[in-house]
C-alpha cells in the first residue's frame, strides 16, 4: 500500500509536469523523423546505414530513455529539496518503499516511451518504404530492458546525491554522451579506433547494438552485448540502492 | 504513562551542540508548546523525536518505544507538520490527503473516508480539487497540517505551524488545534508567545540547547514575575530566571 501511494503521487508529479511530454516524448520523436529525413537525403554508404528508420529507431530509443535518467533525477533531487521528503522520511516508509515508489513510475514511463517510439519508427517506416517484423520489434524491446534499470538507477544516483540545480546538468551530461557513445548518429563501428574502444567500455554502445541487431533479425554478438548491458544495468541500479540508503542513513546523522 | 520520556537526549553537529543533555516528560493528551529563540535547539529535539535525527546520547521513547532502537514502531505511532510547507506540489489537495493516508496503511475505502473527513473538518471542500502548488501559502500551510492529522496520530509533532501565515489564518489554526486537545499529545514549537499561552498545558523553554525550564504559563509567569508568557520568555531568555 505504501509503494502504491508513493508510486501514484510519483506518477502523477510526472505526467503534469510538461517538460516531460517534451524532453520524454516530444524531442526523440523529433531526433527519429529528422534523423531519418537526413537518412533518406543522403547518398547511400557503408556509413548511412545507421541513419535508416530501423536503426535510427534502436538508437532513439535508448537516446529517449536517458532522459527517464534526467527525470528519474530531477524528481528525487527535488523532493531532497522540499519539507515533503523529510515529512515522508518520518512516515513508517522504508528505504525499500522509497526506491521502488519512485521505479516502478519511472518503468510506466519508460514503457509508454518505448511504444511511442515503436509506433513512431513503423509508421516512418511505411511513410519511406521500410517494414519492420513484429517478432523483431518485441525482441528489441525486451532488450531495453536493462537499459530501462541503467537509466532509472543513473537517475536515482544523481537525485540523491545532486541537488535539483546541478542533478539535471549532470543528467544531460549523460544524455549527450550516451547516444555519441552508442554511435546513434555516426558510424562508430566504422570509425574504428580509439573511440569504439571507449566506446565499447560504456553500456550505451552495447544497448544500441543489441537492439539494432534484433531488429534487424540478426543474433550475431548479441548475447555479449546483453551480458554487458546487463551487467552495468545491475552495478548501477544496486549501486543506486546503495547510495538511497546510505543518504538516508546519513541524513539522521 | 507519558507520551514521550526524553532521557538526557544531546544530539551534537560535528563540535556544536544542538541539543544538550536534555530531560523531560510529557503526559497523554498534553499539549507541550516548546520555545526559544533561533539556534536553540527546537527543530533539532523535534527531528530527534520524529526518528530523523539520531541522538549522539541519551534515549527518548514515544508511548513506551524507544525512537533509536524502534524507530519503524515510532513513525506508526506519530505524525509531523514540518517548519516548511511539506506537500506534492502537482497533486491535488485530495490526492495528497489520500497519499499520506495510502502511506500510513489505510485501504482505499478508509482513506476516501478519512480524506472526506478532513476535507470537511478543514474546510477544503472549494479547493480540493486544485492542485497544491495553486493554493495560496496559508491554505498550502493548512494541508501540510491536515496531511498530519489524516493518520490520526498518537503524538502530533507541529513545527512552528503558524510561520508566515496571517493573523486569521493563524486564529483559525489555533481553533483547529485547541480542538485537538486532549485528543492526541501535541509538541508544538513556536515564535508567537500568544500562541504558546494560549493554547499550550505546559511550555518549555529551550535555550542555547538547554531546555532552561518547564511550566505551565501561569507557573512561568510567576517564576518570572511577570505578566504575560512573551514577557516571562524575555526575561529567561535574558537570564533572569527565578528559579525559587
Amino acid at each position: 500500500m505504501r509503494i502504491k501511494a508513493f508510486a501514484s503521487r510519483n506518477i502523477k508529479e510526472l505526467i503534469r509536469d510538461p517538460l516531460s511530454y517534451i524532453f520524454c516524448l516530444g524531442f526523440p520523436l523529433i531526433m527519429l523523423l529528422v534523423m531519418s529525413v537526413i537518412g533518406q537525403s543522403i547518398p547511400e554508404n557503408e556509413g548511412t546505414a545507421i541513419f535508416n528508420v530501423q536503426n535510427q529507431s534502436a538508437g532513439t530509443a535508448v537516446f529517449g530513455l536517458a532522459f527517464v535518467m534526467l527525470f528519474a533525477a530531477l524528481l528525487i533531487s527535488k523532493d531532497r529539496a522540499s519539507a515533503l521528503l523529510c515529512r515522508l522520511f518520518a512516515s513508517p516508509m522504508r528505504s525499500v518503499d522509497f526506491i521502488l515508489g519512485y521505479t516502478l513510475p519511472l518503468i510506466i514511463i519508460a514503457a509508454a516511451q518505448l511504444a511511442v517510439n515503436v509506433i513512431s519508427s513503423v509508421i516512418i517506416g511505411a511513410a519511406v518504404g521500410e517494414s519492420f517484423n513484429f517478432l523483431n520489434l518485441l525482441m528489441s524491446l525486451a532488450v531495453h530492458i536493462p537499459t530501462i534499470f541503467l537509466f532509472i538507477g543513473l537517475g536515482i544516483i544523481f537525485g540523491t546525491l545532486f541537488n535539483e540545480k546541478s542533478s539535471p546538468g549532470i543528467s544531460s551530461i549523460i544524455v549527450s554522451l550516451a547516444p555519441m557513445l552508442g554511435g546513434v548518429w555516426m558510424p562508430i563501428d566504422a570509425m574504428g579506433g580509439v573511440i569504439l574502444t571507449i566506446a565499447k567500455i560504456f553500456p550505451f554502445y552495447h544497448a544500441v547494438k543489441a537492439s539494432r541487431t534484433v531488429l534487424a533479425g540478426s543474433s550475431e554478438g548479441v548475447a555479449a552485448s546483453i551480458l554487458i548491458l546487463c551487467a552495468w544495468a545491475a552495478v548501477i541500479f544496486i549501486l543506486s540502492i546503495f547510495v538511497f540508503k546510505a543518504k538516508m542513513r546519513s541524513e539522521k546523522k | 504513562m507519558s507520551a514521550i520520556k526524553i532521557d538526557k537526549i544531546t544530539k551534537r553537529f560535528g563540535t556544536k551542540t544542538a541539543v544538550n543533555n536534555l530531560s523531560l516528560e510529557i503526559n497523554e493528551g498534553e499539549l507541550f508548546a516548546l520555545l526559544g529563540v533561533n539556534g536553540a535547539g527546537k527543530t533539532t529535539l523535534i527531528k530527534t523525536l520524529t526518528c530523523l535525527l539520531k541522538p549522539n546520547d541519551g534515549e527518548a521513547y514515544i508511548l513506551g518505544k524507544s525512537v533509536t532502537t524502534q524507530a519503524d514502531e515510532v513513525k506508526k505511532l506519530i505524525n509531523l507538520s514540518t517548519q516548511e510547507t511539506a506537500v506534492a506540489p502537482n497533486l491535488t489537495v485530495r490526492e495528497n490527503l489520500m497519499m499520506i493516508a495510502g502511506i500510513y496503511g489505510m485501504d482505499k475505502e478508509s482513506a476516501k473516508a478519512k480524506t472526506d473527513e478532513m476535507i470537511n473538518k478543514l474546510s477544503f471542500g472549494d479547493y480540493e480539487n486544485q492542485r497544491a502548488k495553486t493554493l495560496s501559502g496559508g491554505w498550502q500551510r493548512k494541508l501540510s497540517i491536515a496531511m498530519a492529522l489524516i493518520t490520526e496520530p498518537k503524538v502530533l509533532f507541529l513545527d512552528e505551524p503558524t510561520l508566515g501565515l496571517d493573523v486569521l489564518a493563524r486564529r483559525e489554526l489555533w481553533e483547529l488545534v485547541r480542538k485537538l486537545k486532549g485528543k492526541m499529545t501535541i509538541i508544538l514549537t513556536t515564535h508567537y508567545m500568544e500562541e504558546a499561552e494560549s493554547l499550550s498545558d505546559r511550555i518549555g523553554v529551550m535555550i542555547n540547547s538547554n531546555l532552561i525550564t518547564v511550566g505551565t504559563p501561569d507557573e512561568l509567569m510567576k517564576k518570572t514575575e511577570t505578566h504575560s508568557v512573551e514577557e516571562a520568555f524575555v526575561k529567561i531568555a535574558g537570564g533572569g530566571l527565578n528559579e525559587n
